[in-house]
């Protein structure tokens, strides 16, 4: 399986939505704390026993905490940026004109992108100033200020059914679903009583939602009875970093944490971890289900190293 | 509440839930919780699904009228208390309905949450936040952990009321007790000074006195315990160097009479001298049995300086230490044929006088050991005559070699019987050293070099600390072979080791 070992700090992956071979890395220099960071964008080749190929990689001024694939056009990466700026890349351009926009309204670190899957138009960014901010392309400034956290919000994650509704992970403990035609978030979910670092909507039953958090567990809610989760997937040593549901299987999700593991898990068998891949020997702070191949995993971590395998297999296999 | 999030119709999936939306836009004051939770909960607009349908639990929202109401929550800023109760897991309509329940808390920072563009909701959520606008002092109320009513407000008086009570009960006894020790002594006293004025100036000296007396004996106590261990140990040192120079006395004594014999005795062997030729062959048998016996003592005998008795006894049976060193040296000097080494002999023999003059202490001095030997059988002196001895054999072996090469060893021989115990500890110990330090054939000459100015220097230095050191301990005695180099030694080793690094 392909390993590319980044520069810096590894601190998100995300598979392109055009192309089932690109992926994106946000990384970050000297574990996040201080110092520069980078954007690559991978290319795998068609045999896995050769390594991946470097595309592009955009230097930032702070560390990349998270990227983000438009929706709209293949070439456009967002990247969320320590420094509280919201910078979009075009890959179809020379480095020299990126990025091409760089959107700075956060006053602290942007923790996450996500890019609207339905409407394909906007985007929305968390922050460490407790908010969520709404962005189009084109628009130089927000669309939207949503501030009602009371601690930072660690991810903002689009409905991938409906075209308004997002939820928001955050330190206060709590999980906001929010309406964007609504001037407040519609529902309060206190899913844990520390703080949510991830969060994540089910493809398939849109009304499902799970949240990873710093106790440890993985929990999945119904949002229309969410007073008491669906289930808590307990495996993790450490707390739960980041988490996707799969585009594929309408059950899988997977994890990764602070215990240097990626876990998938099916939430609806009694037996909820169904493997763990530790081939990280850092944090694994980033991963990612592939939309557009079945089962392809990417994993990265601290530890500089980008991972892509298929499900069932051994990433570190050669 | 609940119809602020349906107000705007959009497309939906679900059919069943459009009755329930219904219900839902009746029941936001609905009481029945049960029914509200189970049936609004399958919803049919997605904008509904995502909204909390549920009407708000009464309780609930009684519970956070209560924790608004506290005084403590009062204090702390908007966001916390929202966040706590949403933490608690109430709905925005029910902590907005609190909000509202409680007029003076205001939740101001939704209104400053409000977007830019985008939509502005309807008239309940604006009509809650303009009317929860008055910002309060800011406190963290973290702190509160339950939800406390109106009636846990008054216990909580209550309960604040009787510890302070308790609270200040208990700081007056202590106090009051504190008081009771430490103020009535003080009044004592003053009731006394009072009382006893006229004569009291010496009463309360008395009274204060006692104390101070105290204090003042005990002080001096001390003092006088200290005085008398420094007095004692004094007594103890001027003792010791009274017996010292007791010693000293006696030791000067003895040598002077060993100076006396020493001259009787050079008269003697000056006699003899003349009439060795004629007793050559009369002593010879007592050659042999005198060489049997030098054997066993030659070189202690050699080394000691035997004041040579004057009386040329024939018993071969010594009687006394003197008469075998006597004998001892009449073998010596009948075994001693050559002319060289009689002639040294002579030499040595007015050497060793004038030396011993010069050293007369360090004579008599070791001289009076041996005879004190002979006097009190003391095991250390014994011990330390017998390491002399010892001492002076090695010496006699290092000094066999050099005889021919350096005139004065012989000399030494004669006068190392006086400064035996000094001498051949020094001698070895340099060589030791030498050694140690340089191993080359200059060795030799140092040592020979060092030998003669040891003699030298033990003769003139240090007398009076070689002898008491050697009294002192027998371990002293190499420890006094170092000193007592060093005088002499270091500077020749110093300027020898100059000379080597040059």
């Amino acid at each position: 399986m392909p390993v590319f070992k980044t520069p810096f700090n590894g601190y998100s992956v995300k598979f392109s939505p055009f192309y089932e071979n690109r992926l994106a890395v946000g990384t970050a220099q000297n574990f996040g704390i201080l110092g520069n960071g980078r954007l690559h964008v991978l290319e795998l080749s068609p045999e896995p026993s050769l390594p991946i190929a470097e595309v592009a990689a955009f230097d930032t001024a702070d560390g990349v905490y998270d990227v983000a694939w438009s929706e709209s056009h293949e070439s456009i990466v967002v990247a969320a940026v320590a420094d509280g700026s919201v910078k979009l890349y075009d890959l179809a351009l020379p480095p020299s004109q990126n990025p091409i926009r760089s959107f700075h309204e956060h006053s602290r670190e942007v923790h996450s992108a996500d890019y609207n899957p339905v409407r394909r138009d906007s985007f929305l960014s968390s922050s460490w100033d407790d908010s969520v901010k709404l962005w189009t392309l084109d628009r130089p400034t927000s669309l939207r200020t949503f501030r009602e956290h009371a601690y930072c919000v660690y991810s903002a994650v689009w409905n991938p059914r409906h075209a308004d509704v997002f939820a928001s992970a955050s330190g206060d403990c709590t999980l906001r679903v929010w309406d964007v035609r609504e001037p407040s978030s519609t529902i309060i979910l206190p899913a844990h009583d520390f703080e949510i670092l991830a969060c994540d909507w089910n493809k398939y039953d849109d009304c499902l939602i799970s949240t990873a958090s710093v106790d440890k567990s993985v929990k999945v809610w119904d949002i229309r009875s969410f007073r008491v989760p669906l289930c808590v997937l307990n495996g993790h040593s450490y707390a739960v970093r980041k988490l996707k549901f799969s585009p594929h299987v309408r059950n899988l999700i997977v994890s990764c944490s602070y215990d240097m593991t990626v876990c998938v898990w099916d939430f609806m068998l009694e037996d909820a971890l169904l493997s763990r891949y530790d081939h990280h020997t850092e944090f694994a702070v980033g991963v990612d289900f592939s939309v557009l191949v079945e089962g392809l995993l990417a994993s990265t971590g601290w530890d500089e190293l980008v991972y892509v395998w298929q499900h069932g297999t051994d990433p570190r296999a050669p | 509440m609940a119809s602020q999030s349906q107000s705007p119709p959009t497309p939906t999936v679900a059919d069943e839930n459009l009755a329930n939306q219904g219900s839902e836009v009746v029941q936001p004051t609905n009481v029945d919780q049960q029914n509200a939770r189970e049936e609004p909960a399958k919803q049919s607009s997605t904008t509904s699904v995502f909204v909390n349908s549920q009407p708000m639990r009464e309780e609930q929202v009684q519970n956070a009228v209560k924790f608004l109401s506290h005084p403590k929550v009062r204090g702390s800023p908007v966001i916390y208390r929202r966040s706590f109760l949403e933490r608690k897991g109430l709905t925005k309509e029910e902590i907005d309905e609190a909000f509202r329940r409680v007029p003076d808390s205001s939740p101001t920072v939704q209104t400053s949450g409000v977007n830019q563009d985008g939509q502005l909701k309807s008239s309940p959520n604006i009509q809650q936040q303009s009317q929860q606008q008055t910002l309060q002092p800011s406190l963290p109320a973290a702190g509160v952990n339950t939800y406390t009513g109106t009636l846990s407000r008054s216990r909580f008086h209550w309960s604040h009321a009787l510890i302070a009570v308790g609270l200040l009960a208990a700081s007056g006894a202590g106090t009051a007790i504190i008081f009771k020790n430490s103020i009535l002594p003080r009044l004592k006293s003053w009731v006394r000074k009072v009382v006893l004025d006229n004569d009291d100036e010496q009463l309360k000296k008395t009274d204060n006195k006692p104390t101070l007396m105290e204090e003042a004996a005990q002080a001096a106590k001390s003092a006088a315990a200290a005085a008398a261990d420094v007095a004692k140990t004094s007594q103890e040192m001027l003792a010791s160097k009274a017996e010292e120079r007791k010693y000293f006395v006696e030791v000067v004594g003895l040598l002077d009479k060993q100076v006396q014999e020493m001259k009787l005795m050079t008269n003697a062997i000056r006699r003899l001298e003349g009439q060795e030729e004629l007793r050559i062959s009369q002593t010879s048998s007592k050659q042999l049995i005198v060489n049997d016996k030098a054997d066993y003592d030659t070189r202690s005998v050699r080394s000691s300086s035997p004041p040579v008795s004057v009386e040329p006894s024939s018993g071969l049976h010594p009687k006394s230490y003197m008469e075998i060193m006597a004998m001892v040296q009449r073998g010596e000097r009948t075994s001693n044929n050559r002319p060289w080494e009689v002639g040294q002999v002579q030499n040595t023999s007015t050497q060793m006088l004038q030396s011993q003059v010069h050293g007369e202490d360090l004579n008599t001095k070791a001289q009076s050991i041996p005879q004190l030997n002979g006097d009190d059988p003391l095991p250390w002196w014994q011990r330390k005559n017998v390491r002399i001895r010892e001492i002076d054999n090695e010496n006699e072996y290092n000094g066999v070699p050099y005889a021919a090469s350096s005139s004065q060893q012989p000399v030494q021989q004669p006068v190392q019987r006086a400064w035996v115990p000094p001498q051949p500890p020094p001698i070895v110990m340099a060589e030791a050293a030498e050694a140690i330090r340089r191993p080359k054939p200059v060795i030799q000459k140092d040592q020979v070099s060092e030998n003669q100015s040891v003699s030298h220097s033990s003769d003139g230095s240090d007398d009076m600390h070689s002898v008491p050191k050697l009294l002192e301990s027998e371990g002293a005695v190499e420890g006094i072979s170092v000193n007592s180099v060093p005088s002499s030694g270091e500077i020749q080793e110093e300027h020898e080791i100059k000379y080597d690094e040059k």
